[in-house]
């Protein structure tokens, strides 16, 4: 049965004695083919208006198809995809980008390198390789595209990661040759873990780029299920930290601006708060520190994200 | 042009390699969690569930809050958009759509 999921939400920011407000809806449409067929395809329409000081609001609203791809399931241990993709880089482009699951709004400062969405054709899969770790792979080819809306460069790459259930740790690298211009190469790492006892869900990626520079972040979000008291509320409340460094490349004024990547070195700390009124349903809060040689300043957000999903046709 | 010999030979892996996904879809979800290298041996219904329940929270909850039960026709989409997604393994996915259907 087709399905209709997506989520929208709404955030405020405060910084440099501006105030953005950024409205967004990602349309996700699911389209199941048979036993083994997917046509999937998500949009990304985000508003951003800018109220200077003492000005009043202006601003557009971007238009993006992240993908739209379809996915052939060849059997348990290999799916192809055709079309427009995420590109399998890391963790957090293709599963933790959502509006609804990222625990603090604001992408990594390292989230430009490497990731994006490709043009051209993926393999990927997960199987067992025995009974303490589950593998899993993503390898593909992108093509060089200038249509709007559709733009990708010319490039191979893949990742590959490890998911030991019993720990519930993931560990993981990702490798991207760029194919056109320069030419330059893109390595990546990630870790997750989730203990076992404790309601905490840390998370941490490390990439380098040849041109665009390197850095990583870290981030912990710890559920308050298991506070003693106030649990009617708190059991519904994550506190949310993250830290990140970026080590400036070879960028430009002009490019680091394209690829929204940062000039100068920087650090970032973040400390938040999500409070869940349902699964997909949460307001979010969170303050940041921004440190670079060219100026510090403070970050405030808040903001509201929900998670819909709708059966294009009858559900029983 | 290595890179381009490589992808030729995972295509052609991938085509090769669909009959033993075809015999692999015939099976009944017991048998293959049977059969599965990471699934303990399980008896009955319950088992199942706890096994189910269990691969719900390692898998979906490394990303996001444990989702609410949906229809049984919308959950299998939404199962295999994640299988996709989040390379879920094919035991864990079969588990997973069990345990949130029932």
């Amino acid at each position: 049965m087709p399905v209709l999921t997506g989520s929208v939400g709404f955030f405020s920011t405060w910084h440099l004695g501006r105030t953005q407000l950024t409205p967004v809806a990602t349309p996700v449409l699911l389209v199941p083919f048979g036993e083994r067929w997917l046509v999937e395809a998500r949009g990304d329409f985000q508003g951003d208006f800018v109220r200077p000081a003492g000005g009043s609001f202006g601003g557009d609203v971007e238009k993006e198809v992240d993908y739209a791809q379809v996915d052939y399931i060849a059997n348990p241990y290999v799916t192809v995809t055709v079309g427009r993709f995420l590109t399998p880089f890391g963790i957090y482009n293709e599963r933790l980008y959502p509006i609804w699951i990222r625990s603090l709004q604001a992408t990594p400062l390292i989230f430009p390198i490497g990731t994006g969405s490709s043009d051209g054709a993926m393999l990927r899969g997960g199987f067992p390789g025995n009974h303490k770790v589950n593998v899993n792979y993503a390898v593909y080819f992108s093509t060089l595209s200038s249509i709007n809306k559709l733009e990708s460069d010319r490039r191979a790459g893949g990742r590959i990661g490890f998911f030991l259930p019993g720990p519930r740790i993931e560990l993981g690298a990702s490798l991207q040759q760029l194919l056109q211009e320069d030419r330059s190469q893109s390595v990546g790492f990630h870790f997750a873990w989730q203990p076992n006892r404790v309601p905490l869900n840390l998370r941490s990626e490390y990439a380098w780029g040849a041109i665009k520079g390197s850095g990583y972040w870290i981030e912990g979000a710890y559920r308050l299920s298991q506070i003693p008291r106030g649990q009617r509320v708190l059991r519904h409340a994550e506190v949310v930290g993250r830290a990140q460094q970026y080590f400036a490349g070879q960028l430009d004024a002009a490019d680091a601006s394209e690829y929204q990547l940062p000039r100068r070195n920087t650090q970032q700390a973040d400390l938040g708060m999500n409070y869940y009124f349902s699964d997909g349903f949460k307001a979010t809060g969170s303050y940041g520190r921004w440190f670079s040689s060219a100026r510090d300043y403070n970050i405030w957000t808040v903001g509201i994200a929900y998670r819909f999903a709708l059966p294009l046709g009858r559900s029983q | 042009m290595s890179w381009k010999r490589t992808l030729g030979n995972l295509l052609l892996l991938s085509v090769l390699a669909v009959p033993a996904g075809a015999r692999h879809s015939g099976e009944s979800p017991a048998s293959s969690a049977k059969t599965g290298a990471t699934v303990q041996p399980v008896r009955s219904e319950d088992d199942l569930r706890v096994e189910g329940e269990k691969r719900f929270r390692a898998n979906c909850g490394r990303c996001h809050q444990s989702p609410h039960k949906f229809p049984p026709r919308m959950m299998l989409t939404i199962e295999r958009h994640m299988r996709v997604r989040a390379l879920i393994t094919d035991e864990d996915l079969r588990l997973i759509v069990r345990y949130m259907t029932q």
